[in-house]
């Protein structure tokens, strides 16, 4: 056979798709680091493609926030882009601004809200949809389309140009945030080279990219002794094993780093360094630590000096260039040295006694005090990091640590020394925003890549619930979806893409957009996994993720599911739950051919099954099998409604723990169908017609009518629907009402609407009729003062 | 949401539009634009296959008559696939579609015609 040419017809379902595919494209690229102007112009050829409009336009706020600069666009007359706009809220640019969702005008002629931008009106504008782009705290600007004809957008596209609004408002984002990357990685270098103190910079495995000039100096090394895979070389030889394995255990954990260790010192022999290292994040994901060595050699002889005698103590304290006190059994202070009344300017007298709070950050001052108490109780060494105001009367980060001391074997208060650590501390701060900024930006993302709600699927009830990763947490790459194929069959799906920030973000759109084409095309779960994986393997990123996959058939309560390395299903009955096993296989870009297996099983009538990520069930302190229990024990017999149950799971599952990974979870139950009678009451609205074939198709189902009758019954009731629909004029909201019932092998349906027939328009009309009336036993049409009604009766039984 | 599905090939002289899914006044409008556009001038017929159809309302059929008509004016003749055992023949019947469009059991039959 000779396929010349192969023409797909594509109805609202893949428009959608294509829609959330177009979304992932471009979401693929800003995360590629697309120049955010070109990005910007693709966003803009995405929507003419997709919405086939007449006018695309991307709005931008000026930085004085006075007007709104048309910065892109297709469409528009020659010499608008580069032009202004009032950005006033009566006109529908400016009130997108202060909106937190899309607008759809599908009549700018009955629009009361506001008026069309100077330009709509030039252009004859009568529908659009426009959407605000970035945060509500720092938006960027508006996107929209426009066209010449009413009625042009759906509520679907609104939220599509919303989901392209918000990939362009994370790359805007983005663009500031790595501006502020580079910036603050200069300065760093900048303030790293002038401070007295030891820094130094790794990559992701941990090899040394980067040491100060304090360093150096101290070291007496030059730069190329010191950089690459070195760690440990210049540490006291007793010291290096100790100090490699907390590196590498903090490496592997991405854990702060903290360890006292010897380092080689110019001068020959060694000195005490603290040294402290935190992991770096880059557009969410790991690349490295950023460290400092603080010498603290004086504190560790002031220590041992203690030890011997406290006069040669003193005179030793006094000399030495950190700060230094000493308390006595009660913890009141008895002796600071020099080096602490230079910091903070007060005198010894001010000093001595309950001085605790002296000079400390009232935001930091609680904790010092009731750490300090705590310590001294149990005569136990104390160490915190707090704001002291100097003489000058600002603050400075330092560290305070105090040991201790005894005299004679009795207990004789403390001695303590403390170290400023104010540099330290403003980089970590500095690094720590410039991470939170990535990680709300993957957010927005991936966001933008999630349903935006769950689709109404006829006769099946269904909840689901995401739970993004606690604080501090790079964003991971969960996902769910589901939806309902031509066999009226419908298909789940749960997964988890390996990896976190921005690229498991944009892999998990691709993803979601994999699983919609190949399950709707593929009738088998192991070929859809089979066809994903191709997909990944071939692609050009690595990618890997676990996912289960499963299609239910809503009448029989049938299931077959493959899992790719996914935890097992859940499914509740008043049996209790039970988990569907089988069908496993390894992960989804794992291996290729990759060999995939489904499983079947049948849900009983009324039980509910519990899809959902590892995030639920995996906690380090637990074995896998006991968390899966708890979810077990946890979801019971699944009773009540499936909202409820959701957020009762994650409840008892999660408790007061924060997730540290992200959570998805999806909950279904197909609802038992009544036989005795059905009764609907719909939107007169075409798409009605859909939900109405649906629930008549179980209905006739569970009467058990033969596949001929139950085309014809549905044929029939769908036209007088469909009359109903046509005459509902009047009010915005107009529904219709359909009533079928089942009685000694007879059907009888009732339609009812709430305007009056007129006289039949065209031949289309006649024949919807003509159908009605061949196909039923008995039909009536009575004209009654709120509506008209149509009756039909037929005979079940061959 | 109402799925509908057209596969074209050209057999000779004839266009053949594979039709599968549900047709109704919701996406009919847009099945007939697929339809018309996939017949160029100088093919002789378009055979719709309804094998893979499940759903077919007044709205559809009206498609089939509105293509009859428009492939008529071109000279160009319009046949529809049904084996006789599909629940839509008897709604075809029952419009008289058969009176602009000839109804064939098989793909085979309607091209060999």
């Amino acid at each position: 056979m000779q396929w010349r040419r192969a023409h797909r017809y594509r109805d609202e379902l893949t428009t959608r798709a294509r829609q959330q595919a177009a979304v992932a494209d471009l979401g693929q690229r800003a995360l590629a680091g697309l120049p955010l102007d070109e990005l910007i112009d693709q966003a803009v050829a995405a929507l003419m493609r997709e919405l086939d409009t007449d006018y695309v336009s991307v709005l931008e706020l000026t930085g004085d926030r006075r007007g709104l600069s048309i910065r892109a666009g297709q469409g528009l007359p020659d010499g608008v882009i580069g032009g202004m706009l009032p950005p006033g809220r009566d006109e529908l640019p400016g009130y997108t601004l202060e909106s937190d969702q899309p607008l759809l005008i599908e009549d700018f002629a009955a629009e009361t809200r506001f008026a069309p931008s100077p330009l709509q009106r030039d252009l004859e504008i009568a529908s659009a949809v426009a959407a605000p782009i970035g945060t509500p705290g720092g938006r960027f600007g508006v996107l929209g389309a426009s066209s010449r004809s009413a009625h042009r957008f759906t509520a679907d596209d609104a939220h599509f140009v919303q989901a392209i609004a918000n990939v362009i408002g994370a790359a805007a984002e983005r663009a500031r945030t790595d501006e502020l990357v580079r910036d603050s990685e200069a300065r760093f270098r900048e303030l790293a080279d002038t401070t007295p103190a030891l820094m130094w910079m790794t990559d992701a495995e941990g090899h040394v990219t980067f040491v100060n000039q304090g360093w150096l100096r101290f070291t007496g090394r030059t730069l190329d002794e010191e950089i690459g895979d070195t760690f440990a070389l210049s540490a006291h030889p007793e010291d290096r094993d100790d100090l490699r394995a907390r590196w590498r255990e903090s490496v592997g954990r991405r854990s702060e780093f903290r360890f006292e260790y010897r380092l080689k010192h110019h001068a020959g022999g060694h000195r005490w360094v603290l040294e402290v290292g935190t992991p770096r994040f880059a557009r969410g994901e790991f690349v490295g630590y950023v460290g400092t060595a603080t010498d603290i050699h004086e504190r560790k002889g002031m220590e041992d000096a203690l030890r011997e005698s406290e006069a040669s103590f003193r005179d030793l304290a006094d000399t030495a260039p950190v700060m230094i006190w000493t308390t006595d059994e009660r913890g009141l202070v008895t002796f600071v040295n020099a080096g602490w009344l230079r910091y903070t300017g007060t005198t010894l007298e001010e000093e001595l006694g309950p001085s605790w709070s002296l000079g400390v950050h009232p935001d930091d001052a609680p904790a010092v005090i009731s750490s300090w108490n705590e310590k001294l109780a149990a005569r136990e060494p104390w160490e915190i990091e707090y704001r002291l105001r100097g003489k000058d009367g600002d603050y400075r980060w330092i560290v305070d640590r105090g040991v201790p001391r005894y005299e004679g074997g009795r207990f004789a208060g403390y001695v303590g020394t403390a170290i400023d650590i104010h540099e330290r501390k403003t980089m970590e701060a500095r690094l720590r925003e410039v991470y939170e900024r990535e990680h709300t930006i993957a957010e927005t993302l991936q966001r933008s890549l999630l349903p935006e709600r769950l689709p109404r699927i006829e006769g099946l009830e269904i909840a689901a619930r995401y739970l993004p990763a606690g604080h501090g947490a790079a964003v991971g790459g969960d996902w769910y979806d589901a939806l309902e194929r031509a066999d009226g069959r419908v298909a789940l799906v749960v997964g988890d893409v390996v990896g976190h920030g921005l690229r498991a973000a944009a892999i998990m759109g691709q993803l979601r957009n994999a699983f919609r084409a190949y399950g709707l095309a593929e009738a088998s779960p192991a070929e859809v996994m089979a066809r994903v994986n191709r997909l990944v393997i071939s692609g050009e990123e690595e990618a890997m993720a676990t996912v289960l996959y499963l299609v239910l058939d809503r009448e029989t309560g049938e299931v077959s599911f493959a899992s790719a390395g996914h935890p097992p299903p859940l499914v509740l009955t008043s049996d209790g739950p039970e988990f569907l096993e089988g069908g496993r296989a390894v992960p989804v870009g794992a291996a290729e051919p990759g060999i995939f297996r489904e499983a079947t099983a049948v849900l009983p009538p009324g039980a509910s099954l519990l899809l959902y990520t590892d995030g639920l069930v995996e906690r380090r302190d637990t074995p896998l099998e006991q968390r899966l229990g708890d979810l077990a024990e946890a979801a019971g017999s699944g009773d009540g409604p499936l909202e409820a149950l959701c957020d009762s799971v994650l409840a008892r599952v999660l408790g007061q723990h924060v997730p540290t990974d992200d959570v998805a979870l999806l909950a279904v139950r197909p609802r038992p169908v009544a036989t005795g009678a059905m009764k609907l009451a719909l939107p007169a609205e075409p798409e009605s017609l859909t939900v109405l074939r649906r629930r008549l198709g179980r209905y006739l189902h569970a009467v058990e009518a033969s596949d001929d009758v139950a085309y014809e019954v549905l044929l029939t009731v769908c036209e007088a629907a469909g009359n109903a629909i046509e005459h509902a004029y009047g009010p915005v909201d107009a529904t219709f009402d359909v009533e079928v019932s089942f009685e000694h092998g007879t059907l009888v349906a009732v339609v009812r609407d709430r305007g009056s027939w007129r006289e039949r328009r065209g031949k289309h009309r006649g024949r919807g009729l003509k159908i009605i009336e061949g196909l039923m036993d008995e039909v009536e049409v009575t004209s009654e003062p709120d509506g008209t009604v149509i009756r039909m009766r037929r005979r079940l039984a061959a | 949401v109402t799925s509908a599905e057209v596969a074209i090939e050209r057999r000779g002289g004839a266009v053949v539009a594979h039709l599968s899914g549900e047709v109704d006044m919701t996406n009919s409008a847009r099945v007939r634009d697929e339809l018309l556009v996939s017949v160029p001038n100088d093919a002789l017929s378009l055979v719709v296959d309804l094998d893979g159809c499940r759903y077919l309302d007044s709205a559809a059929i009206e498609v089939l008559f509105d293509l009859a008509r428009r492939l008529g004016r071109r000279r160009q003749e319009l046949r529809l696939v049904l084996a006789q055992s599909s629940p839509l023949v008897r709604v075809l019947t029952l419009t008289d579609v058969q009176s602009v469009a000839g109804l064939h059991e098989t793909l085979d039959a309607a091209l060999s015609q």
